[in-house]
């Protein structure tokens, strides 16, 4: 009950979908019919959820990515340089074609003094400045996951630090890839798309369509429990968690299809609700994750 | 133009959006159009759902009456207080205001747990409503239960 139907088209093919553009650039690359990209990857206020997210990327994995894709320029965490050196990379890149990705909001308060992500010629180089320096020379910003998409738990109430999503500080479009984490496949699918035809199709929250179009529960495998009223009392049943609060009818990705951590489960595969992390006004506005006290059964 | 019209020409636009994607599946070899074109059959099917549902709602509704008016459907009326005790907690069903009507949230998939963005059930959300679904056909698939007082 919880395997999607893949003999559907329309599945398989979502599933393929990163899979395909991705090796599509990979040749082109090696055809030498587009270049290789400049990539920088800015972790800014949040759990460096989503560099680690990308590691675990499977068909496309982060190797593909680092050797066939992109010169992976800066990412704090995984990079050799350190120090003065790391932050001469980083802003080396100005005057270069290179794509911006940008996981973690943005703290504002006190001029964004709560995040500083380095030191470079003796000043302080906070979160807020690297991504108003960088963000309007980038050819496309891309913002990683919730926080950076919407502000997400960072910006949670009551949000000391002020934190915001990339978008709010920058004049020019981002393209949001939200999600607590971002699932690589969207992240490494949406980067082989731009690099080999541009912006891909976005819908009115600038979230590509093919992996934001459908909701939760247009695809869930759980769904036949809910239009015939089955539902789940407690979690542990196999059934519709729409009476326990499941957020999947109102959150937009493709979780049920394309399931986690080398497609092995995903939330409700494992009897545990959609808290809608995927969802703008995430968490606050997703919550509460779990009622039991909650209306009769019809 | 009544609403049965809208519905109507609504639910017409769709089936041709449906007929042109069709069309462009048939010539189409790339597996990432072919893909978009999908996303948008089935964006169009679920739209086609929601207005099935509303033009049923209209028709039971403006039986004798010509058109769809909730006010003439239902006569109980509800106070603030009345309305709070139909949260969704204990059992209650989740009823919202919008506009001066109830309607009835339980079994309406976006309000899981009676609670739906942040909004809980057994209030006027009005302004809520206006401010996110203005111009939505969202209303004409909710079962009216009253009027509020």
């Amino acid at each position: 009950m919880n395997e999607p139907n893949l003999n559907c088209t329309n599945s398989k093919m979502r599933l393929e979908t990163a899979s395909v553009l991705v090796h599509k650039a990979i040749n082109a690359i090696g055809q030498n019919k587009i270049k290789k990209g400049n990539l920088i990857w800015l972790e800014l206020t949040g759990c460096s959820g989503n560099i680690i997210s990308l590691l675990d990327g499977a068909d496309p994995n982060f190797k593909n990515l680092a050797t066939q894709m992109v010169n992976f320029i800066y990412d704090n965490s995984l990079m050799a340089a350190e120090g003065e050196s790391a932050m001469e990379k980083l802003f080396g890149v100005i005057g270069n074609d290179f794509i911006l990705a940008v996981e973690g909001a943005v703290s504002t308060k006190n001029d964004g003094l709560y995040n500083i992500i380095g030191r470079w010629r003796g000043q302080a180089v906070t979160a807020f400045d690297a991504i108003k320096m960088l963000g309007e020379k980038a050819s496309y910003v891309v913002a990683v996951g919730t926080c950076a998409s919407d502000g997400g738990i960072s910006a949670a109430r009551p949000n000391p630090a002020a934190c915001v999503g990339t978008q709010n500080l920058l004049g020019r479009k981002v393209i949001k890839l939200p999600g607590c984490p971002c699932h690589p496949d969207w992240f490494l699918g949406t980067l082989a798309y731009i690099l080999m035809f541009g912006e891909p199709a976005l819908d009115d929250r600038n979230r590509p369509i093919m992996f934001y179009s459908t909701l939760i529960h247009d695809m869930c495998p759980r769904r036949p429990y809910f239009d015939q009223g089955i539902f789940a009392s407690q979690l542990g049943e196999e059934t519709c968690m729409f009476k326990l609060g499941c957020r999947g009818p109102v959150t937009r990705v493709d979780c049920p299809i394309r399931k986690w951590n080398n497609r092995v489960n995903w939330p409700i595969g494992d009897n545990s609700p959609c808290i809608g992390c995927a969802m703008f006004g995430f968490p606050d506005r997703m919550e509460p994750f779990i009622s039991y006290d909650t209306t009769r059964k019809e | 133009m009544n609403d049965h019209e809208i519905f109507m020409n609504l639910i017409k636009n769709n089936i041709s959006e449906m007929q042109d994607t069709i069309d462009s599946l048939y010539v189409s070899c790339n597996a990432c159009t072919k893909n978009i074109l999908l996303n948008r059959l089935r964006k169009n099917m679920s739209n086609l759902s929601m207005l099935v549902q509303g033009l049923q709602n209209s028709a039971s509704a403006s039986v004798g009456t010509g058109t769809y008016n909730p006010q003439q459907n239902s006569t109980r009326m509800f106070t603030t207080a009345d309305l709070a005790k139909y949260n969704g907690k204990d059992g209650n069903p989740a009823y919202v205001a919008v506009n001066g009507t109830v309607y009835d949230v339980t079994n309406n998939a976006a309000w899981a747990a009676a609670t739906h963005f942040g909004l809980t059930a057994g209030r006027d959300l009005t302004s809520e409503f206006t401010s996110c679904h203005a111009g939505q056909p969202v209303l004409s698939r909710l079962k009216v239960v009253g009027m509020m007082a």
